[in-house]
């Protein structure tokens, strides 16, 4: 099980992973899960949070939007990041080289343009560790269906909530992500649209998705 | 850890671990800004179409394709432009009828689907034609005619049983006892398709309703407007069964309301 | 921390399967708005011009209902959906591009159902269509359905921001990246590059409705049925 390194690091005297085990799971996953069942709060040692749910899920405001697009640019990032790494491990070759190339390529804009939307308010580049999906053409594949399925998901779950005027640049966005997973998921093999409506997560599941990756390290 | 020590630093800790996912989410907690806009810069769209425009590609010559009759399904399309119909499916092919896009009822000159076949990158049809001799086929140009259109019902007249029955795949849904031509003006016998349904005129000799089909008086060749075999309703019933017509294919007035129901124009007849 | 565990780490408990909305759910909700403000569209048969004419006339305008958005998405929706069933059913189509055209035909008739069902009874009915022959061989189906998706993803993305009600709205995101992924899938099968640009460009409901108008696709059907004069046959 992957421990979240920045977890740790204030866990000091080990209270938060007693009140972890305390609060029903064994597993990271299932301490996420019930600590998200209550719409996003944490309840730790019988003391309610307020957690994550009034951000994002608002409604919407140009406020609101910061936080979101800090939350799309996060995951370009990793995006970016992942590809340009890879692209430079010199793993790949024949179509997938050519993929995260070329995707790489837009992810880095998104990045741009998210950052040119954000100006002082654009959240710093995490440091990301692939543990190794960047170095594999098989593992590369699989990780970049993920991650493309996964910006969709959390592209349509925070179209809702953005405003109007802003919904445009997100729309421009989800719709390349959505090629992005299709083309991975045909050089899969895979069907390339699953369903007849995507996915839409939200802000939490996908936080909970891309954490269970363990590839943002800081 | 007791869960006393745990209450006492339940607090911290649990704040701690809210910047924890506070931190990860949005690196740096952003100054706040009440007023917190977003300056959205000009999406930087590519200033190419990336839209490919249609490009008729000519492909390889194909085994015709059945378009009719094939699983309970037919298909009818209409006469969009004047056109030929020819004996081959080639410009050079020897003109068979002409066709035109209307009726003489006013309604769209519609043909039975049979066989599609490309040559040279373009798409022929073989149909059925409303023409004399009867049961002849043509091959059009398919750019000459509409969208296909489906029926899944075909109708059988059966001349000697005076019978006429209306399936919808293989299942009957509807029959009924008919009049048909006298010898002298005998029904034709044949595959034939139902052109139109006319409704709302005044004449009782036909009944309520009166559908137009491709078949043709072989004998009133001088019948004006062409001769075409109708199916239609009747003022004088108690004919019925029996040879009475000019070759019309007559029924009682609620027989065919009730075919009016379940038939579309378009569906395909063979007369036996 | 193996490479397995990154994987099945993301998908342990189905997070991305996850379905936090139902759009269903949502239908019924919406459609009193549907049925006070849609005045200009009704079912009923309408041939393919009048159609086309009828939602160009609230194409941009700035008042133009969820019902107008609704009814436009439909009736794109019912051009799909009849190319790719009849496609399907043409036999014209092999191998990959085969079930393309399958897999795809069905999530089209989907959408069908579900923007009817949305709308209830301000829906529009479907045109007629004439596909020319692009359903009929693979080089053409090729060629078309490219267009098709790569223009349905235009038209979604036109529309999404003047959508007021939400659950209309987490329909189309729904199916703008279906269609998008649609688009790729396309591509890929005919060698064009599946995601062309970095941002995608929307277009307006009038100039997908032009571009959509150019292709003569829509068109009125054949006139069955007449009435008036007495017929003229053999009796």
């Amino acid at each position: 099980m992957s421990d979240h390194l920045t977890l740790e690091a204030v866990d000091a005297d080990g209270a938060i992973r007693e009140a972890f085990e305390d609060a029903g799971g064994t597993s990271r996953a299932g301490f996420f899960k019930k600590a998200f069942a209550a719409g996003g709060s944490l309840t730790l040692g019988g003391i309610l949070i307020g957690g994550l749910p009034a951000i994002g899920s608002a409604a919407p405001s140009p406020a609101n939007d910061v936080k979101i697009l800090n939350f799309a640019l996060t995951l370009e990032y990793l995006e970016a990041e992942f590809y340009t790494r890879a692209s430079a491990s010199g793993a790949l070759s024949g179509e997938a080289r050519e993929l995260s190339r070329v995707v790489g390529g837009h992810e880095r804009a998104h990045v741009a343009f998210l950052k040119g939307a954000l100006g002082a308010k654009a959240v710093k580049k995490p440091t990301f560790d692939f543990k190794g999906t960047t170095e594999d053409q098989k593992l590369f594949l699989a990780t970049a269906r993920v991650l493309e399925d996964t910006g969709v998901a959390a592209y349509n779950g925070q179209g809702p909530n953005l405003t109007k005027a802003t919904l445009p640049a997100a729309a421009s966005i989800v719709s390349v992500e959505a090629r992005h997973a299709a083309w991975v998921r045909d050089i899969l093999r895979q069907n390339p649209a699953p369903k007849a409506f995507d996915d839409a997560l939200s802000m939490p599941a996908i936080l909970k998705a891309v954490t269970g990756t363990g590839f943002i390290t800081g | 850890m007791t869960h006393v020590t745990l209450r006492q630093g339940g607090f911290a800790v649990a704040l701690a671990l809210l910047l924890v996912f506070v931190a990860f989410a949005y690196g740096r907690e952003p100054a706040t800004d009440a007023t917190g806009t977003v300056d959205l810069p000009p999406i930087p769209y590519s200033s190419e179409s990336t839209v490919q425009p249609l490009r008729v590609v000519s492909s390889t010559v194909g085994r015709p394709r059945l378009l009719s009759d094939v699983d309970g399904i037919s298909r009818y399309m209409g006469v969009e432009k004047p056109v030929a119909a020819r004996s081959t499916p080639s410009r050079s092919g020897r003109v068979v009828a002409r066709l035109s896009t209307r009726t003489p009822e006013g309604t769209t000159n519609v043909v039975l689907a049979l066989r599609r076949v490309e040559r040279r990158g373009s798409l022929w049809i073989q149909a059925r034609l409303p023409v004399l001799p009867n049961n002849t086929l043509g091959w059009i140009p398919r750019d000459a005619l509409g969208g296909y259109n489906q029926v899944t019902t075909h109708l059988v007249v059966k001349l000697s049983a005076f019978r006429a029955t209306l399936y919808r795949g293989r299942k009957p849904i509807w029959n009924a006892r008919v009049g048909v031509g006298l010898s002298r003006w005998p029904t034709p016998r044949g595959e034939f398709y139902i052109r139109n349904k006319l409704t709302k005129y005044s004449s009782p000799t036909y009944g309520p309703i009166a559908f137009g089909t491709s078949a043709r008086s072989a004998v009133l060749t001088d019948w004006p407007a062409g001769g075409f075999v109708g199916i239609h309703g009747t003022n004088r019933p108690q004919l019925i069964p029996g040879r009475i017509s000019h070759g019309c294919i007559r029924l009682h007035n609620a027989d065919i309301r009730r075919l009016a129901a379940l038939m579309p124009p378009g569906t395909p007849l063979s007369i036996r | 921390m193996t490479d397995k565990l990154t994987l099945a780490a993301v998908d342990r408990d189905g997070a991305i399967e996850e379905m936090l909305d139902k759009i269903d759910g949502e239908a019924a909700a919406s459609r009193g708005i549907f049925l006070k403000k849609s005045a200009v569209l009704s079912g009923g048969l309408i041939g393919g011009g009048a159609l086309l004419g009828t939602l160009a006339k609230n194409a941009d305008a700035a008042t133009a209902t969820d019902a107008d958005i609704a009814n436009f998405a439909l009736t794109l929706e019912y051009l799909e959906a009849a190319f790719y069933t009849e496609a399907v059913q043409m036999g014209a189509l092999s191998g990959d591009v085969a079930r393309f055209a399958r897999i795809v035909a069905a999530h089209e008739r989907t959408h069908v159902a579900a923007l009817k069902k949305m709308l209830g009874a301000a829906a529009v009915a479907s045109p007629s269509f004439n596909f020319q022959g692009t359903t009929e061989s693979q080089a053409k189906f090729k060629a078309t359905a490219q267009v098709l998706e790569d223009t349905g993803v235009m038209a979604y993305a036109g529309q999404a921001p003047r959508i007021q009600s939400t659950a209309i709205l987490k329909a189309a995101l729904a199916i703008h990246t279906v269609e998008a992924r649609h688009a790729s899938w396309i591509r890929h099968i005919n060698g064009a590059p599946p995601a062309p640009v970095g941002f995608d460009k929307p277009k307006t409901m009038q100039q997908i409705l032009a571009a959509v108008t150019g292709t003569g696709f829509i068109s009125s059907g054949p006139a069955m049925t007449a009435s008036g004069s007495n017929p003229s046959f053999t009796g």
